[in-house]
């Protein structure tokens, strides 16, 4: 943020300095460097491999677990630029900007470079023989049962060898958490539907009514779920497809949508089950039980729960009616409630209502190599480590994908009770918030160093198996790779099974020649189908759809009456999911903290988004500094005032707030997670991301807001430059 | 009407130095030399040697034979050792020679020699190698010792690559302001691209 003190003068007398520095040291000092640079030499090289010009390999993109697969431009032995990979049916060789800022994770600075044991306040370099040896002799000298291994999403071949890592222990704690997940719809999904994450087919559908499921921006599958939304938008039939986001807070994809609802936070079971009453009224066959319990939802009672006007209820209802096949989407906005999992639920009954399953909502393909098929995580997975934490049950924590200690709300204590584990492991590219509390801490590749193989939840078509594969030589000789890791640890425990091989690209690419036949590679000897293989990036299985099951009832929801009042705490707080920032992960990234937000446009630091009316009550304008207080903390960020939130809400992005990690990401804004309250989502023991309540004042300061749009916002200055037509002058809103 | 006649009489004269100027004969492309500092280099490798005339013991290799980038890439690049040795495992009258002795010290230990730059510009230029050669060597069937020598000197005379020309803007600019067919076979003439952002992108 710029300060008030550093006004625009004083910022261009700087700039006209620095520009003046840098003519003077450009005369007579250009960059010539005859006789010391070194040019571009190889031993031995490949005939397509031209200095100077590109050669792309692809592989898999690390930066979210979504597994794109993308193509990278090598030039000169160095990654430059990286593409979605053509042949990639989740991403049809598109990109999005988080995968692009993927390269600045390999080049970042801050990656820590070689192994570090602790001692005293410093972490002291050690070898990798050194590092692992002294995990073996810890994990010797414990019971097995207080050996945890806390982890991102895991799948593929890393995924099977950790479990025989962890076999080989004894020990079956391994904790997969994701900070920010749909594991309450997951929940849903599979009570509803069958399965945890079916095929939502957007391109298939007339109409799609989300429920604050950002599916263009940070929501699954992004890049996948934007190409459908394109044919879903402009399909072969013609008809244009009809978008309804409901959600509190605009995101992305709200800010796309044909009409926009801003619903009362937590009330997005009540409407959905307002439009299935409105849909048994206008006709629609609805089973006599379903249409009991949901009798008690008239549009006025809905509307006035919801804060969504009775016409638009009537209209929408009226819309899904008439067009089918529709797709009802429930995303983080309806889940993040103690409630969350009867808001999912009711969502898809009004999708079985609809009769989309099975049209919109189709089933996945299971994996042949259901022991490589991604575990995903939650949120209660760390809640339970840290309770064993706590009661001193953990005696070595390995921490891998993850940062807890960053994305745990302070409630938890995890950092208190991470303190209580005597040896604490943590596999890292940057000294993070959790990697600054470990007793060793093991530097890993990049992901264009590395050899994996991935299995993304969200598969768009078929079985598939995607390989990353290192684009260029490791930059610093001391980091190793997951794989490589857990096959030297192995080795100590099972040497007979892999002493045999070398490293883990051995260990790969035997397991994955040796079952070429389920892989898709019958027809091919085993180097043809290996080199095939990573020339595409990833191959095709056999795999078995599954069967959509569950049944249609309406028994065991219940939805709660709206929150009353509470008068300390009188605003809801939605901590965002940006596109760029998701759960802070890539925060040292300077290109994402660069990348506008989409809606807001602020860079490089957090903010507290208001409506204008709350703005108005609180004394508030833009730039103001406030203090958003919970009861369990808070936080002072810039205050941003938008008329897409609800009045009875604000908004803060997660991602920001590191006091560690690197010099992109440390310092640059406050830490949302930490104030979030410790509720619960009922049925499934998930941390209720939206069900904290704050309060906001102001702070004293106030700075001008850094961001791209103009001072005016979107008003352009009067200026008219693009027509804004209200939204009642739309031809759609006749719909909608 | 004075407007108009001064115009006339400006476009008149346009024209007829525009005529003048493509009536010039063929310029000689070679410029004087202009010594760049001594490179010391892993180890010396003798140009004469490979590129120099048979009469003066030297084998008349093509340019290309070795620095095989120059006619499809940008930059002309330095062989893999890969190719040194190609053709150094069957010369068995040099094998032992000291500076054979340590290209194989290099291939034995799989590392690349580390050549330095001896022709380097600021990064805000871009030469491009690939349209020069295309240019000179294929369009104009000039010989290639000639085409690369414009800026690189007499190398078949050269132990060590030496820079032998300024490498300055107005250098490259003398050159592209002069004439030349524009292939082999042709009396159009043309010259090279004066245009900021050909090289300056």
């Amino acid at each position: 943020m710029i300060e008030n003190s550093f006004n625009r003068r004083n910022f261009l007398k700087v700039l006209g300095w620095g520009g003046a520095t840098a003519a003077l040291s450009g005369c007579g000092n250009t960059s010539v460097e005859d006789g010391k640079e070194f040019v571009t030499s190889y031993v031995e090289t490949a005939d397509y491999i031209i200095p100077s010009i590109g050669t792309y390999f692809n592989s898999t993109c690390a930066q979210c677990d979504a597994g794109c697969g993308i193509m990278g431009r090598v030039r000169e032995g160095r990654v430059l630029k990286l593409e979605g990979n053509p042949k990639a049916s989740i991403n049809n060789g598109k990109m999005c900007g988080l995968g692009q800022a993927g390269v600045q994770a390999h080049y970042n600075p801050d990656r820590i470079r070689e192994p570090l044991l602790r001692n005293g306040d410093r972490g002291e370099a050690i070898t990798w023989e050194k590092a692992l040896g002294l995990i073996n002799e810890k994990v010797g000298g414990v019971n097995a049962e207080n050996i945890a291994f806390l982890t991102g999403v895991v799948s593929g071949h890393d995924k099977a060898l950790l479990k025989n890592y962890l076999d080989a222990l004894g020990s079956g704690h391994h904790y997969v958490y994701e900070a920010v997940a749909p594991s309450v719809i997951r929940a849903a999904n599979k009570k509803a539907y069958g399965v945890e994450m079916p095929r939502l087919r957007l391109d298939k559908a007339k109409v799609i009514v989300s429920f604050g499921a950002d599916f263009l921006g940070a929501w699954v599958s992004p890049v996948h779920f934007s190409q459908q939304y394109a044919r879903f938008r402009k399909p072969d039939s013609g008809e244009r497809g009809v978008l309804v986001q409901v959600e509190s807070k605009m995101t992305l994809t709200g800010a796309n949508a044909d009409r926009w609802l801003a619903i009362r936070p937590g009330t997005e079971g009540i409407l959905a089950l307002g439009l299935i009453n409105a849909l048994a009224a206008a006709g629609l066959s609805v089973p006599g039980d379903v249409a009991a319990a949901v009798g008690g939802y008239t549009s006025e009672r809905v509307s006035k729960d919801t804060g969504v006007s009775a016409e638009h209820i009537g209209k929408l209802a009226a819309l899904l009616k008439e067009r089918s096949p529709s797709l009802i989407i429930a995303g983080s906005a309806a889940e993040g409630y103690a409630h969350g999992s009867q808001n999912a639920a009711a969502i898809a009954l009004l999708n079985q209502i609809l009769g989309n399953v099975g049209q919109t909502v189709e089933a996945p393909s299971s994996t042949p190599f259901p022991q490589m098929a991604p575990t995903t995580g939650n949120r209660l997975a760390l809640q339970s480590l840290n309770d064993n934490m706590a009661q001193d049950k953990v005696k070595v924590l390995f921490s891998y994908g993850t940062n807890p200690v960053f994305t745990a709300p302070a409630t938890m204590k995890l950092k208190e009770n991470l303190k209580k584990v005597p040896f604490k492991v943590v596999f890292a590219h940057y000294m993070d918030e959790t990697a600054v509390e470990a007793d060793l801490v093991l530097p890993l590749n990049s992901a264009m160093e590395d050899w994996a193989t991935v299995i993304p939840e969200y598969v768009a078509e078929g079985a598939q198996l995607n390989i990353r594969q290192p684009l260029m030589e490791k930059l610093y000789p001391g980091t190793l790779g997951l794989g490589d890791i857990l096959l030297g640890l192995l080795k100590y425990r099972r040497p007979d099974e892999y002493n045999g091989f070398e490293d883990f690209y051995s260990y790969l690419r035997n397991a994955m020649v040796t079952n070429k036949d389920a892989l898709g590679g019958a027809s091919k000897d085993g180097d043809t189908f290996w080199e095939a293989a990573l020339s595409h990036g990833g191959v095709k299985m056999v795999g078995e759809p599954v069967n959509l099951s569950g049944n249609v009832s309406a028994t065991t929801l219940v939805v709660p009456a709206p929150f009353v009042e509470d008068a300390t705490y009188p605003l809801h707080l939605i901590p965002a999911v940006s596109a760029s920032m998701r759960d802070g992960r890539n925060a040292n990234e300077p290109w994402l903290q660069e990348s506008p937000d989409p809606l807001t446009t602020i860079v490089w630091d957090s903010w507290v988004e208001m409506h204008p009316k709350t703005a108005a009550k609180l004394g508030i304008v833009e730039g103001d500094i406030v203090e958003v207080a919970s009861k369990s903390g808070a936080m002072k960020a810039q205050a941003y005032v938008f008329t897409g939130i609800h009045p009875d809400v604000i908004s803060v992005p997660l991602g920001y707030g590191h006091d560690a990690m690197g010099r992109y990401a440390k310092g640059v804004g406050a830490n949302a997670f930490k104030i979030l309250d410790p509720v619960f989502d009922k049925e499934t023991g998930e941390l209720a991301m939206h069900e904290t309540r704050v309060k906001v004042t102001k702070a004293g300061k106030r700075v001008i807001i850094v961001k791209d749009e103009g001072p005016a916002g979107g008003n352009q200055m009067g200026r008219k430059i693009a027509v804004r037509l209200t939204s009642n002058k739309v031809n759609l809103s006749e719909e909608v | 009407m004075n407007y108009f006649l001064r115009l006339s009489v400006l476009l008149v004269g346009l024209v007829v130095s525009a005529g003048s100027y493509a009536a010039n004969t063929v310029q000689p492309l070679t410029t004087a030399d202009d010594l760049g500092p001594k490179v010391e280099q892993p180890f010396e490798f003798p140009h004469n040697r490979h590129a120099g005339n048979a009469d003066k013991g030297g084998m008349e290799i093509n340019c290309m034979y070795c620095h095989t980038y120059a006619r499809r890439s940008m930059v002309a690049g330095i062989p893999p050792v890969q190719k040194c040795i190609g053709c150094h495992q069957s010369i068995e009258s040099v094998r032992e020679t000291p500076r054979i002795k340590k290209l194989f010290e290099y291939w034995e230990a799989k590392k690349a020699i580390p050549w330095k730059k001896v022709h380097d510009l600021p990064e805000f230029v871009r030469f491009n190698h690939e349209r020069h050669i295309q240019r000179f060597v294929f369009a104009q069937n000039k010989p290639v010792q000639e085409a690369c020598g414009y800026c690189h000197g007499d190398v078949k005379t050269m132990t060590v690559a030496r820079r032998q020309k300024p490498l300055s803007m107005g250098w490259c600019v003398s050159c592209h302001q002069k004439d030349h067919p524009v292939d082999a076979t042709s009396t159009k003439t043309t010259h090279g691209p004066n245009d900021c952002w050909q090289c300056h992108k």
